[in-house]
């Protein structure tokens, strides 16, 4: 928690400095932040290739569209939301997107994560690099998420939307949480996330994944304590769920074999089946960037509803 | 005694995963209906993981016995047959191109791939040709073939495959009696085994002809046994994934406690399989208490399972390889057209990945501009140094160890670079790209360091080195498997790093590399009388006054070497060393400085070609050539192997 205070004061004292000290050097140059620092550019991106889909999600989520990014197909299947515009172009794959095909599209910026990392000196020829790591299992990945969003919005000058879609994203899940108060009543469960890896095995979302963030960020504090680790995720073996005694479980579909699962007597006999305190969750990709929160906490609160003991009706609606 | 112990194991087993009072554990196995969780964890978690892992041991540690028995071949293992590669592949094509099958269709899938890639596997090598090592080449060419299919796959569709990993690392968890149940009905061909066997194996040992001279034609018995033995394998990795060393190892162990009769053996190796698993199981298990992640029970198995089988089988195995080195059939002398089209199919291959430009829906030539040709450069220069320097090793090896079907992945050289390479990224949270070759090369050594001090004991014997080479890439595979299962982002770097890609060899890196590979080839060009030596049979390499076990030694080293160097840069490439020395001897290279120069010539072709093929079929994406060496190579070698068999026959 220090930290994270620490970190939102540095961004802070940072901001305004930034924005205290812009105007000074208005139209020459554009200072930017990533990962590894403060850096320069010519001028504000317009044309942005983006190697990595978090990152992608990201820009898209700004309202810019990519000039190239890695394997649409893929982010479609499996991403989906934001969607991608016919127009980009596929670039290859995300560990090994084709250079020349880069160079082709005449990039103001290039945009990597970790598993691009060791590609910088080679696409510096190409355009000037920008890293952002969002997993890493020394920092708050979701916070990391957000962080990048800010920066990555003062690379494309959309500062106002990030802040816009920040502020959206907060006032959102404020309302997310006051509608799970109501139909639990003051109290709300304890909540663990997992995804099936097999009828017995799980991966658990703990400590540093979105899903846990989000889960905070409602107010909900996680069914079963796990370490943070880069990202996110450990894998357990079915039984040891049991441990989850008083709280609710949720896991992400997809999942074919529910129909095993619900004949199981291993699963029917665990604490919270027993107690009809497990839901399922729409699917939602568990590495993506700062929006991602917002939708993970929209599909949570979803499937918590459905388990509530006093149903309310979606005032929205 | 040994169902003593296996009862002992049991219980043992049994008290580690639960804490509940012994009485109380009788009562529910007794039929006491469970209530708390503990008691339905029991009742259906806990005991039919121990039914499963004695059937699953049993049967691997039954049939590893029957087919060691039937080909007489102590280095055979029930996977050896390409069964788990094909069940692999079978799922994982599944997987992605029918998501939506249920388990039951997976099941088949996986039975069909594995049956299948068992019938080509015998195939290849014939019936009658199953007691030396070239099964086992051949089965290894199979697995790489399989494997590589099966990777090119999962890299372009990398989500699909994702929850099959903790398939491919092998675990015994239980929900339910389910598979037990799937499984109790089909390993019931076990008894058939069990009372069908031990007068057939018993007649094999007196030899094929001993035994027609009996009126007895074995062929058929022989056939339904090996298909009974396929099918009991098949159903167990079906039912838990990969579980590597128990057929290999088992029947070893009992030869070595004193199994002399057939029957003994199989009965040994049945009760020993099962003990076996449920010790390593348990182990698993236990471990799982300390690690944040589980262990899946393939990775324990392989990890006590490796050491052992080096222990157990170092008396066993006996030098039954054909001694004297003899070169695969082809025009018998090399011919100028010969050389001269092979040197035009590399010059313009170079070309073409020189000038060749794609675009989106048409391509052309042009020169290449300065970025493009610092992007292509590194990439052909490092294509082809792998290519010479892979094919030169094979050539080495397969003179060295006197076997036209070696290749140099056998040794377990590139499996120590990737070991390196994945324990680095996993527990120094870096990415493997960012380990470096530094890592991948010192792995390499690492490997080739065990390799060294355990054949020292039996004097480099061929067929010790193969083992240890077999049980080093088995244990390593395992463990890869156990770095994929665990399902993080991290996995897809792994898997492209493993499929052998020039993509990311650095300007530098590439010229160390050839700088490397051409140094290793004029010392193994300088050394070729040695060789030619050696090809003759290591007795006539010492009375021409040649010390064999130092010649040996240093060829091998320099084997390990060239393997090391383009591991290390550029990523495991199988085939090539296998595939280019058979190549040119085809095509008439017979003496050892015409077999270097030409396989180094056509190894550098093939990977280069393969690397700028694989640039450009999938273009944008790129397919790494690794896998675009073994898909090509593997399906010429085999149609290769069988035209060599049916004209065997004529």
């Amino acid at each position: 928690m220090l930290i994270r205070q620490r970190i939102m004061q540095c961004i802070k004292v940072f901001m305004t400095t930034v924005l205290v000290v812009f105007p000074l050097f208005s139209q020459a140059e554009v200072t930017v932040t990533d990962s590894q620092g403060n850096k320069t550019l010519p001028d504000y991106a317009q044309r942005v290739v983006v190697l990595n889909w978090d990152l992608a999600e990201q820009i898209l989520e700004l309202g810019v569209i990519p000039v190239g990014m890695p394997d649409i197909a893929g982010y479609r299947e499996w991403v989906v939301q934001p969607t991608v515009p016919n127009e980009v172009q596929d670039i290859g794959t995300r560990v090994e997107p084709n250079y020349e095909k880069i160079a082709s599209l005449k990039p103001d910026v290039i945009i990597i994560a970790s598993p691009q990392a060791d590609l910088q000196n080679q696409l510096a020829k190409i355009a000037p690099v920008l890293f952002y790591q969002t997993f890493s299992a020394s920092h708050d990945n979701a916070q990391a998420a957000l962080d990048n969003f800010s920066y990555l919005a003062g690379v494309v000058n959309k500062q106002d939307i990030a802040e816009k879609k920040l502020a959206e994203m907060k006032s959102k899940i404020q309302a997310l949480k006051s509608r799970l108060l109501l139909a639990y009543d003051g109290n709300l469960p304890a909540v663990t996330t997992m995804r099936f890896a097999s009828t017995t095995s799980v991966f658990l979302y703990g400590g540093n994944s979105m899903a846990e963030y989000a889960l905070d960020q409602l107010g909900i504090k996680p069914a079963l304590d796990l370490p943070s680790t880069q990202w996110g995720i450990v894998q357990k073996r079915i039984s040891d769920l049991h441990t989850i005694t008083d709280g609710t479980v949720l896991y992400f579909k997809p999942f074919d074999q529910e129909a095993a699962l619900s004949r199981s007597r291993l699963w029917t006999s665990m604490p919270f089946v027993r107690a009809n305190r497990v839901n399922s969750v729409a699917p939602s990709w568990s590495y993506g960037g700062a929006m991602s929160i917002k939708y993970t906490a929209e599909a949570i609160t979803e499937s918590l509803l459905e388990l509530a003991p006093t149903q309310v009706d979606d005032v929205n609606q | 005694m040994t169902a003593l112990a296996l009862m002992l194991a049991l219980f043992l087993s049994l008290q580690l995963q639960t804490d509940m009072t012994i009485t109380k554990q009788y009562a529910l196995i007794a039929g006491l209906e469970p209530l708390e969780f503990v008691e339905v964890d029991f009742v259906y978690a806990v005991l039919p993981r121990l039914v499963v892992a004695m059937l699953v041991g049993a049967s691997l540690g039954l049939v590893g016995s029957l087919m060691q028995q039937l080909t007489q071949n102590p280095l055979l293992s029930p996977l050896t047959f390409g069964t788990s590669s094909g069940a692999w592949l079978a799922l994982v094509l599944a997987a992605v191109f029918f998501p939506d099958l249920g388990v039951e269709s997976n099941t088949m899938f996986a039975l069909v791939g594995a049956l299948s890639a068992m019938a080509l596997v015998l195939f290849i090598t014939g019936i009658n040709n199953l007691s030396g090592l070239p099964v086992i080449l051949a089965g290894m060419a199979v697995n790489l073939l399989l494997g590589a299919f099966a990777t090119a796959v999962i890299l372009l569709n990398d989500q699909y495959a994702k929850n099959l990993f903790i398939w491919g690392a092998g675990d015994l968890a239980q929900n339910g009696w389910d598979w037990v149940q799937w499984l109790t009905p089909r390993m019931c061909v076990g008894f058939v085994i069990l009372a069908v066997a031990p007068r057939v194996l018993t007649l094999m040992r007196i030899g094929q002809q001993g035994a027609t001279a009996r009126g007895l034609s074995i062929m058929p018995q022989f056939l339904l046994l090996l298909l009974l033995g396929v099918w009991l394998v098949s159903s167990a990795i079906t039912a838990v994934g990969v579980i590597g060393f128990v057929g290999l190892l088992t029947p070893n162990i009992a030869r070595y406690l004193g199994a002399r009769t057939a029957r003994d053996e199989l009965f040994y190796s049945l009760l020993l399989g099962a003990l076996f698993l449920v010790l390593t199981d348990a182990f698993a298990v236990w471990l799982s208490k300390f690690t944040l992640d589980f262990i899946p029970s393939g990775t324990a198995a392989a990890v006590i399972g490796a050491p052992a089988l080096i222990w157990f089988s170092r008396s066993a195995v006996k030098a039954q390889d054909q001694m004297v080195f003899r070169l695969p059939q082809g025009i018998s002398y090399l011919k100028k057209r010969v050389i001269t089209a092979i040197l035009v199919g590399l010059i313009s291959s170079i070309l073409l990945a020189s000038l060749f430009v794609m675009k989106e829906s048409s391509w052309l030539f042009s020169w290449p501009d300065a970025f493009s040709w610092s992007i292509r450069w590194p990439r052909i220069l490092t294509s082809l140094a792998a290519g010479a320097g892979l094919a030169v090793a094979g050539t080495i090896l397969q003179r060295l160890i006197h076997n036209p079907l070696a290749s140099p992945d056998i040794l377990g050289i590139s499996a120590g670079a990737i070991f390196a390479l994945v324990f680095a990224s996993m527990f120094w949270g870096i990415t493997i790209f960012e380990a470096g070759p530094l890592v991948a090369f010192s792995g390499a050594m690492g490997a080739l360091l065990i390799i060294l001090l355990l054949g020292k004991k039996h004097d480099y014997s061929p067929p010790k080195l193969i083992l240890t080479g077999i049980a080093l890439t088995a244990l390593i595979e395992a463990f890869v498997q156990f770095a994929l299962a665990r399902g993080n982002d991290d996995v897809y770097g792994i898997l492209v790093w493993l499929a052998g890609s020039t993509y990311r060899v650095s300007a530098e890196q590439s010229v160390t590399l050839a700088f490397s590979v051409t140094l290793l080839l004029l010392v193994a060009f300088s050394l070729s009388r040695w060789l030619t030596l050696i090809s003759a049979g290591r007795d006539m390499a010492f009375s021409r006054g040649l010390n064999g076990s130092v010649a040996f030694v240093l060829l091998l080293c320099l084997v390990a070497l060239l393997v090391a160097f383009v591991t290390a840069n550029m990523g495991p490439v199988a085939f090539i060393g296998l595939l280019a020395p058979h190549m040119a001897a085809m095509l008439g290279a017979k003496s050892v400085k015409q077999q270097l120069i030409v396989s180094a010539l056509i190894g550098g072709f093939l990977v280069q070609f393969s690397d700028w093929l694989g640039q450009v079929v999938l273009y944008p994406a790129q397919l790494a050539a690794g896998i675009l060496v073994s898909i090509i190579g593997g399906s010429y070698f085999i149609l290769l192997l069988i035209k060599g068999r049916v004209s065997n026959y004529n």
